[in-house]
């Protein structure tokens, strides 16, 4: 007599025959899959081609999702940065300018020779009649005159407090106050810290400009010159200033309007 | 209308908020980072006080304990000195009265006004009770933070100076 579990067997056998079938499929896939993630060679067939898929969506949706963004931070960046940009760019602006102002250098040497040896001017005699005596060359006597030095600015600036008290220049791009104030500020500390006794600060080069500071009473006068300031246009110079100083300096100070207006002539007559 | 340029000097420890008033003063901002100033600053504002157009320079000059210590030449010439403590840091005042009668000794035109400030950080009253116990008199209670005060300060030294 069959027993109870081998009839219930039998009735599964009768009833879930379907089902088996399906599981069998179903383990032979799963092993068939398995495979395929185990064995990369086999993976990287069907997963390729998605993935070159996705990456060709991605780099042409990327500067249109993205690029707003990524634009907007780096602008942000730059404004929040702004003087770790200027330290990176510094040595590299550093060498174009320089690079630039030797090429400048080069144009304007071949312009001398140019000018040098075709001019048959008053100047151009004078030039090589003062080269054959001096024997400095034409072309360094050339460029002597081109870079002839110039009065930029001129500053009557109380002593001790900077106040300035008269000013004149050529072109009106600086707050003349604050320049008065700062270098009375720098002439203070130079004459505290490093000099001894009755000295005083007399010149401060900067970048293209020399600031040539002359020393009174209770004022001094800073001309700022651009151009080669040698000792011939210094002389000079310390002379228009003395006479300025006698004039407007003496027993009682002048009105600024008058200093301005004799400032402006030595200015003008260099 | 009358016009004169005055140099103006704020003076006072490190951090007292010399700088902060004077950015407060001229472009109407405050910052929190706190930057030391080297050396000495120098900025100019104008204001008009009655019937006299002050152009001032003002001076920033470095933080120091002793002003005996600051350059003499950063001084010479001042018209007018503000000088600064934190209300909340007693060191910041307890030279205070030797330093206004050196002040006074050496500068004897120039005018001073006493000024205590961050008082954004500290009532008034519990300020004054302070100062009142070290014998101390203090003109103004300023806080560059929230601007309170500040232009009345340079506006006072600009009476005083008249």
């Amino acid at each position: 007599m069959e027993s109870n579990a081998q009839k219930l067997d039998q009735l599964k056998n009768l009833l879930l025959v379907e089902d088996r079938d399906t599981i069998a499929q179903l383990e032979t896939k799963i092993n068939n899959l398995e495979q395929i993630i185990q064995k990369q060679d086999a993976l990287s067939k069907y997963v390729n081609p998605i993935i070159d898929e996705k990456i060709e969506v991605f780099t042409t949706s990327i500067p249109e999702k993205l690029g707003p963004t990524i634009t907007e931070t780096l602008q942000r960046q730059i404004v929040e940065s702004q003087e770790s940009i200027i330290e990176a760019l510094y040595p590299i602006i550093g060498k174009l300018i320089k690079k630039y102002i030797s090429q400048e250098i080069k144009i304007l040497s071949d312009k001398i020779n140019d000018q040098v040896h075709r001019t048959f001017s008053l100047s151009n005699f004078k030039r090589r009649w003062t080269a054959f005596f001096t024997g400095v060359s034409q072309n360094d006597l050339a460029l002597t005159e081109l870079t002839k030095p110039l009065i930029a600015q001129l500053f009557v600036i109380e002593k001790g407090s900077g106040i300035l008290i008269a000013n004149s220049s050529h072109e009106n791009n600086v707050d003349t106050d604050l320049v008065a104030g700062m270098l009375t500020a720098i002439k203070s500390f130079v004459e505290d810290a490093f000099v001894k006794e009755e000295q005083s600060l007399e010149l401060i080069q900067y970048e293209l400009f020399n600031i040539h500071i002359q020393n009174f009473n209770k004022y001094y006068i800073a001309a700022v010159i651009s151009g080669n300031f040698n000792t011939q246009f210094k002389n000079k110079l310390e002379n228009n200033l003395l006479d300025f100083a006698e004039v407007n300096f003496k027993n009682s100070k002048s009105k600024p309007s008058k200093m301005v207006m004799d400032l402006e002539k030595i200015i003008n007559n260099e | 209308m009358n016009k004169a340029t005055k140099k103006i000097v704020l003076v006072g420890c490190f951090g007292v908020g010399k700088s902060s008033l004077i950015r407060r003063f001229v472009k109407n901002i405050f910052s929190h980072d706190y930057k030391v100033t080297i050396g000495v600053n120098i900025i100019k504002k104008e204001i008009t006080v009655d019937n006299t157009i002050y152009n001032f320079i003002i001076w920033d000059v470095e933080g120091n304990e002793n002003i005996q210590d600051l350059r003499t030449s950063y001084l010479t010439g001042t018209s007018g000195f503000l000088y600064v403590v934190d209300a909340t840091r007693k060191n910041t005042f307890v030279n205070m009265n030797n330093d206004i009668d050196y002040l006074q000794m050496m500068y004897p035109n120039a005018k001073i006004i006493k000024v205590a400030n961050k008082a954004d950080l500290i009532s008034v009253d519990q300020a004054e009770s302070i100062f009142r116990e070290k014998g101390l008199k203090l003109d103004f209670y300023t806080s560059a933070k929230t601007g309170e005060n500040v232009n009345d300060i340079f506006y006072a030294l600009g009476e005083k100076m008249m």
